[in-house]
């Protein structure tokens, strides 16, 4: 059996809106194997997004515990959050994030800039990702010289500079043509069946999710096991 | 690492070039003013040592009135040849002299009149180095002093020897003047004093002073001091006896003694409050550039809540985030005061320049290494604190909620 490498228990979130409390998550119980391409579907206010910032260690549940390779983090302190996120994860943003000021490989190499590595390190491994996703020419290219698709292989360069065990993909096709699209969920595979990366993508699209080995669908800030609820 | 963000805050401020022009201008018109007239004030000071040292600490003065407040040659109090005779004979006391003073008419040529100092100076030339001491060591730089025997002969000034700042033309020696109408023999020249009044009085003998004014009464009395005695002490035993022959109280003398030291300290305090509150006014638009950069912080740190979230979801600690936007203030800080400086150091030799034109000359700035290194560290420090609010908010932003920022 592969071990677990997130887990979720009995995880709530709950946003105070003046004096109304709002549960985003619902006591979600979720599980993450090493290796695995886990799809979170849901529609739009299911509590994905929530559920999303919960795996990425972006937020921490108001209830419950959340477990990274086996160490809880839900008490952490942001600094040290921020240190097990640089080296653990890598995001996907559905709008890529990138800085706008700094060039394709500036903005490839700044994680491993706030992990202190050393310079020659940090553009050797920039320039080889940036190879793979077919960028190598567009190095020095800014974000706004580059169109969505390229943007995106950009952000997953990025995600990939610091080895992470995860990468977390946030509706990574959702401001892409279908072409650009595609792309990235071959990235995405290759990555899965390659590298044996764990991979969580968050979307809202069936055909994009059939790529990833499971789905869990969330509903109402609740995961709806077994069925569409849809 | 740490060079890496410092590249990364460089970039961030030349893509808001305007931005932080505006805002490198503040802080660098507030480094500019200070520098320039600490510049100046630190000049002043200088001046005043270099006199003080010329000028040597064993005198004494006695004058009428209030001392200093008083304008030369406006008293009604005189001192007579018996009253420097009793001072002369103070114990403590090693040599006097004398100084008649009063405004004159002078003509020279044609050209229109003009109403400087003339002052009676003894001849004997132990009193005539105790004069020239008086005004800093000046010597004569051309022709020769006043000598026993002289009478209607003067020596003048360095500013008759420049064309166009006493009379239109420069005068020579063995030039005519006249002095309230009485024809006088032009003997020699002063050297530089630095300030328009001293370097534009007339000096005559006193007996040639008698014959045209005709008075024989004294508006100052200098002593020097023998050597080994503290001229605080003979000041207070002199004015005492003096006081007691003039027949009056304690504290209702017509007359005023000080040391030498007092008399600087008075010059230089007044001069360094005049500067202060100048630096005082100055130190304002700083605190206005402050606010300027805390501004433009605010500003940016909101642009960039984004970028905040973006950089934390990589990896980024709050620590990081701060020392970049601490860097970015810093930065904006650093090159303004440095700017500011060349600028405050450009105006300050123009101020000379402009000084020197009028016969200022003692105005020279004087640029103390200390006072270059301090604007920098000052307007880095001003830069950094300033920014300090902003990139504390900017550091404590929440991932999740910076990351949602549109």
């Amino acid at each position: 059996m592969k071990d677990v490498t997130i887990k979720l228990d009995n995880v709530w979130k709950i946003y105070k809106m003046g004096e109304v409390e709002v549960p985003a998550l619902k006591g979600i119980n979720l599980e993450v194997k090493q290796g695995e391409f886990l799809a979170v579907m849901g529609p739009s206010g299911s509590g994905k997004s929530t559920a999303m910032n919960m795996i990425g260690v972006l937020d921490i549940p108001t209830r419950g515990k959340i477990s990274l390779k086996g160490q809880d983090i839900s008490k952490l302190s942001e600094s040290d959050l921020a240190q097990i996120r640089g080296k653990t994860i890598g995001f996907i943003f559905q709008q890529f994030n990138l800085i706008s000021t700094l060039s394709a490989l500036e903005n490839v190499t700044l994680p491993m800039i706030f992990q202190n590595m050393p310079k020659d390190e940090r553009v050797e491994r920039a320039l080889k990702l940036l190879e793979m996703v077919g960028l190598r020419e567009r190095i020095d290219h800014k974000p706004g010289e580059m169109s969505g698709g390229q943007q995106q292989r950009v952000a997953i360069a990025r995600s990939l500079i610091n080895d992470p065990e995860v990468i977390l993909a946030d509706e990574p096709t959702g401001n892409l043509d279908s072409e650009s699209g595609h792309k990235v969920i071959d990235f995405l595979q290759d990555l899965h069946k390659k590298e044996k990366k764990t991979i969580v993508m968050v979307t809202h699209d069936e055909d994009i999710a059939k790529f990833a080995g499971r789905t869990e669908y969330l509903h109402d800030g609740q995961i709806v096991r077994g069925r569409k609820r849809f | 690492m740490k060079l890496d963000l410092l590249k990364y805050s460089v970039s961030n401020l030349w893509s808001r070039k305007m931005r932080s022009f505006l805002t490198i201008l503040s802080i660098l018109i507030g480094i500019t003013s200070i520098y320039a007239l600490i510049s100046f004030g630190q000049g002043i000071n200088k001046y005043m040592e270099d006199f003080a040292q010329e000028m040597g600490s064993d005198k004494v003065f006695l004058m009428p009135g209030g001392g200093l407040s008083n304008a030369p040659g406006t008293s009604n109090i005189m001192f007579s040849e018996d009253d420097l005779d009793f001072i002369s004979k103070s114990r403590g006391i090693s040599e006097t002299t004398a100084m008649m003073i009063d405004f004159g008419k002078v003509e020279f040529k044609d050209f229109r009149e003009k109403y400087p100092y003339v002052m009676g100076l003894s001849t004997e030339s132990g009193e005539k180095r105790l004069i020239e001491e008086m005004f800093g060591g000046i010597g004569v730089m051309e022709g020769r002093g006043l000598k026993k025997g002289d009478v209607l002969k003067a020596a003048v000034g360095y500013s008759y020897t420049i064309p166009n700042r006493m009379f239109k033309k420069a005068m020579s020696v063995g030039d005519k003047i006249e002095i309230n109408d009485v024809k006088v023999e032009v003997i020699g020249f002063y050297e530089e004093i630095g300030n328009p009044g001293d370097d534009s009085n007339i000096y005559l003998s006193q007996e040639g002073f008698k014959e045209i004014f005709d008075t024989e009464e004294f508006e100052y009395i200098y002593m020097r001091v023998a050597p080994g005695e503290d001229p605080s002490d003979i000041a207070e035993r002199v004015k005492e006896r003096f006081r007691k022959r003039r027949g009056q109280k304690e504290g209702e003398e017509d007359f005023t003694i000080q040391t030498f030291e007092d008399v600087m300290a008075t010059f230089t305090n007044m001069i360094m409050i005049l500067n202060g509150v100048l630096v005082m006014i100055a130190l304002i638009s700083l605190v206005v550039a402050a606010v300027n950069i805390m501004n433009t912080m605010y500003t940016s740190v909101l642009e960039r809540t984004k970028e905040i979230g973006i950089m934390k979801a990589i990896g980024s600690r709050n620590r990081q985030i701060l020392n970049v936007f601490l860097v970015e203030s810093g930065i904006l800080g650093l090159v303004g005061g440095g700017l500011g400086i060349l600028l405050g150091y450009s105006i300050a030799k123009m101020g000379q320049a402009a000084a020197r034109a009028a016969g200022l000359t003692f105005l020279k700035p004087h640029f103390p290494l200390w006072l270059t290194i301090g604007s920098l560290l000052f307007a880095f420090l001003i830069g950094a604190l300033s920014g300090t609010l902003p990139a504390i908010r900017a550091s404590k932003q929440k991932p999740v909620d910076a990351l949602r920022y549109e």
